[in-house]
């Protein structure tokens, strides 16, 4: 897009792109507020049952494999590497390398949900289910049902944000590829980028609460 | 005037090795907290142990990722805002389980204990295991 | 500033309501008057479906043992007068509709930060609707709208429909708070410092912190417990080791502060009414600003008492007895200084200022059977009786709904550009007035008497005042039904009205009435707060 074709960006409610610029960004991380406090809850669950059921969690996170989880980590945190670089080349004109580093950022995503897709492959296979599905006859005490229960809860909602935000990463590649980013606006990267950083965040948490009892 | 922040070019300024950065760091915390999960540890440690690694690192990706550090008050503001209100709920959810009458907690073993003291109730007919 | 001649020439072109033409182009709109418009008419389908359901259980009352219906069909009936009043009406609708429709121009915004993402709301709004409507169809709800566990997750009525609607409009209540704290930051016009701010503004800024921070938590806790009653598992099965009560905690986290989302964009237009109809600007601005802030902001830390009776621990509702008492703090700030701004005021007695009496008078008195109730030894009396149903009615419909008619009423020239029958505006204000006092003040002596809530049928010395309350329904559903004929008559015939028929130096009224599709053909200037109806100078020496 010539450079001309930046200005139109600008819509006619705000007086000026800054502003609007500032504007988008506050927006962004009050949805992201709203976030936190969605996950919050679940948060809830898992503090009064971990609190309730303390031993029967440290005995139940045994049966989730730590390395997994650990790479896991390792993805998400590099995956926010990458995005934050892709603002950081969107920021100085470079489309294509923004597009790159979005398209990498969305394959450490895929990496993520297939290694949680042989997670959870294992666990139904050994009746490690939420509930009245749970059948694991090594762990019968009181709270072990209940601690797979908040795992898959807590990391199906993590993995629902992690697939809304691949598809959001992917939508900005193509965008960045077509040139349409530049200095003066790069709102939508930066935005999708906010995004990408909360999933990372949340799995920050979910990591050692959930793997490290 | 409703003002925008000057942020957008301070950011400009700066290379991209604060990101690198900050990525060595989250990946040293991770490591540490995976050791000192390893470590024999006292019960409330652990947790606290770990939140406080997690709060490290949740913070230098607020600060630098989302570069929470270069821009203004009303972000900060609706961040602090929202993690001191989930800390609330989350905190007097945790005293109230922690101070009720014990039986009014789902139970916690497969038959009740004795809670120090307490008269223990008589055992319904046909009650089924906790679980 | 004061009502300019271009205005008058600006009359002339055409409004936000003609600018363009055909459905497509309101389906399609940016335009915060428009949306704010859809709104109305959306929330008041919501309020008479609502209120359909309110005249059925006051019909089913009427007689101790069925009347008209039997327990289940009841258990539906108060489940969905409940669900459809807070969901569909209570919460959005003053922030929806004048929300929308005023804060830009209060401001001197063109419109509101995103007007795309507000466009968004409506159809969030109407799928929200839809889900509930679907739902009805279905059977309904029979938990109440409360939907404590472990009922809602083992009843057999089909509940994810209204579950899945409160999730969705919920969503929709969020982005409105989002976008309101976006453009109250960012959108003022030059000169328009926070404490210039109309105190409208105020209440809706602190009405959308609530909503961002505290609607997820419900959103989330109401998928939970859909899934659990669909999918079978859950965090609140007792015999997977869960507990029910969590289930309370998570809802009345949200529920708690949703009453103050109710009530503050309520005490919004009051705080403009006040000002207008006593032509005096507001006593205290400082204290009422902050009072909105200080309501949201403790509002947070009250919601275990509605658990008194749950198994809560006495420590725990101990605490939040006591937290409860300090929110009254701030609502009584408030009732000081709008008594104090009519004190030596102008008093123009129409409509909205009847309505602004009720409301107060019906505040005060709610208010203060809340903090009755918020005494866990009495509580434990009058929970689940209907001492708390004539509570919480006395705040959301003596004082909400009446700060709604109030708003309707005042803003009605300045939406429309017409004119409506004050005389019969009166007679209906009156109607509504005295049938609400019939239909709940009995409810608090039922309550105190004994009788439980959500009972379809009841022992016989009961029956006089249900009897009295339904008489009194009767009246305020008249009352409702008189406003909606006389509005509807003033939209297809009504006299064209005067650009500020009130004489109101609210910001607002800067701009035509009704307003152009572009709000500011110039962006404005502030150089002083709104309703000066004194020059500074008269102020300075009348202290």
């Amino acid at each position: 897009m010539p450079p001309e074709g930046q200005a139109t960006f600008l819509q006619h409610h705000f007086p000026d792109a800054p502003t609007q610029e500032h504007a988008a960004r506050l927006g962004m991380w009050l949805f992201l507020a709203t976030e936190v406090l969605l996950f919050t809850a679940l948060f809830t669950g898992y503090a009064l049952y971990r609190y309730l059921f303390s031993e029967t969690f440290h005995a139940a996170s045994k049966y989730i494999e730590t390395s997994v989880g650990l790479t896991n980590t390792v993805v998400l945190i590099t995956s926010s590497l990458t995005v934050a670089l892709a603002l950081h080349a969107a920021r100085q004109g470079q489309g294509r390398r923004a597009a790159a580093l979005l398209a990498a950022t969305l394959a450490f995503g895929g990496v993520f949900m297939v290694l949680k897709g042989f997670e959870y492959h294992h666990h139904f296979v050994t009746g490690q289910l939420p509930g009245r599905f749970y059948a694991f006859a090594e762990l019968a005490a009181p709270g072990a049902a209940m601690f797979f229960t908040i795992y898959f809860l807590m990391t199906g909602l993590h993995g629902l944000h992690v697939l809304i935000g691949m598809g959001v990463l992917g939508w900005l590649a193509g965008r960045a590829w077509r040139g349409d980013f530049s200095p003066a606006y790069h709102t939508p990267v930066e935005l999708g980028g906010l995004y990408w950083h909360l999933v990372d965040l949340i799995w920050i948490f979910l990591f050692p609460l959930l793997y490290l009892i | 005037m409703a003002h925008a922040t000057e942020s957008a070019h301070r950011g400009k300024a700066h290379g991209a090795g604060r990101y690198v950065a900050v990525w060595v760091a989250l990946l040293v915390l991770t490591a540490l907290t995976y050791a000192v999960r390893r470590y024999d540890m006292q019960e409330p440690w652990h947790l606290v142990s770990a939140l406080l690694i997690a709060v490290t690192k949740a913070t230098l990706v607020a600060l630098v990722f989302m570069h929470l550090w270069d821009h203004g008050g009303a972000t900060r503001l609706a961040v602090l805002t929202s993690v001191a209100f989930a800390a609330l709920l989350i905190g007097l959810v945790l005293v109230d389980n922690a101070t009720r009458f014990p039986y009014a907690n789902p139970p916690r073993a497969a038959s009740y204990q004795d809670p120090a003291g307490a008269p223990r109730p008589p055992a319904p007919a046909g009650r089924a295991p906790a679980h | 500033m004061s009502p300019s001649p271009a205005s008058d020439a600006a009359a002339s072109a055409p409004s936000y309501l003609t600018a363009d033409r055909g459905m497509g182009s309101w389906l399609t709109t940016r335009d915060h008057k428009r949306i704010g418009v859809m709104f109305l008419v959306l929330t008041l389908t919501a309020f008479a479906l609502g209120g359909l359901f309110a005249m059925l259980i006051r019909l089913e009352l009427l007689t101790p043992g069925p009347t008209i219906m039997d327990a289940m069909t009841y258990n539906r009936m108060f489940s969905l007068h409940g669900i459809v009043m807070i969901f569909l009406f209570m919460i959005p609708a003053i922030p929806t509709v004048f929300g929308n429709f005023f804060l830009p121009l209060m401001i001197g915004a063109q419109d509101v930060a995103f007007p795309r993402l507000n466009l968004a709301t409506v159809y969030m709004y109407c799928l929200g609707l839809g889900l509930a409507v679907y739902g009805m169809i279905q059977g309904g709800s029979d938990t109440g709208w409360t939907f404590y566990t472990p009922y809602s997750t083992t009843t057999t009525a089909v509940v994810w429909p209204v579950l899945l609607a409160g999730f969705v409009l919920g969503m929709s209540s969020i982005f409105t708070g989002i976008n309101f704290i976006v453009t109250i930051h960012t959108l003022r016009a030059p000169g328009l410092t926070w404490m210039r701010l109309p105190i409208f503004v105020w209440s809706m800024y602190a009405t959308s912190v609530i909503q961002v921070l505290a609607t997820p938590v419900l959103g989330m806790t109401l998928l939970l417990v859909a899934v659990e009653n669909v999918f079978g598992f859950g965090i609140f099965d007792a015999a997977r080791g869960g507990d029910p009560v969590l289930f309370q905690h998570l809802f009345w986290f949200y529920s708690h502060p949703a009453v103050y989302i109710m009530i503050l964009p309520a005490m919004a237009v009051m705080s403009e009414v006040v000002q207008a109809f006593s032509r005096k600007n507001m006593f205290g601005y400082k204290a009422v600003a902050m009072s909105s802030l200080g309501i949201a902001f403790v509002g947070f830390f009250v919601w275990g008492h509605h658990l008194f009776t749950s198994g809560q621990s006495t420590f725990a509702s101990g605490i939040f007895g006591v937290l409860t008492m300090f929110v009254g703090i701030f609502t009584a700030i408030k009732v000081f200084n709008w008594t104090a701004t009519m004190y030596q005021g102008s008093i123009n007695f129409s409509a909205p200022f009847v309505y602004f009496l009720g409301f107060l008078f019906f505040l005060v008195f709610g208010g203060m059977t809340g903090i009755a109730l918020a005494t866990v030894s009495l509580d434990v009396h009058w929970q689940d009786t209907y001492f708390v149903v004539a509570h919480f009615h006395f705040i959301m419909v003596g004082s909400t709904i009446m700060a709604f008619l109030a708003a309707l009423h005042y803003w009605w020239p300045k939406m429309f550009g017409k004119t409506y029958s004050e005389r019969w505006a009166l007679v209906a204000a009156v109607m509504v007035i005295l049938g609400f006092i019939f239909t709940f003040v009995p409810l608090f002596l039922l309550g105190n008497m004994g009788m439980p809530r959500r009972y379809y049928s009841y022992p016989e010395r009961f029956w006089p005042l249900n009897v009295a309350a339904t008489a009194g329904a009767s009246v305020l559903a008249m009352g409702l039904v008189v406003v909606l004929i006389y509005l509807v008559v003033s939209l297809v015939w009504g006299r064209r009205s005067a650009p500020n028929p009130w004489g109101s130096r609210g910001f607002e009224w800067n701009t035509p009435s009704p307003p152009g599709k572009e709000n500011f053909p110039e962006t404005p200037t502030f150089t002083h707060g709104p309703h000066e109806y004194q020059t500074p100078d008269e102020v300075k020496h009348a202290a």
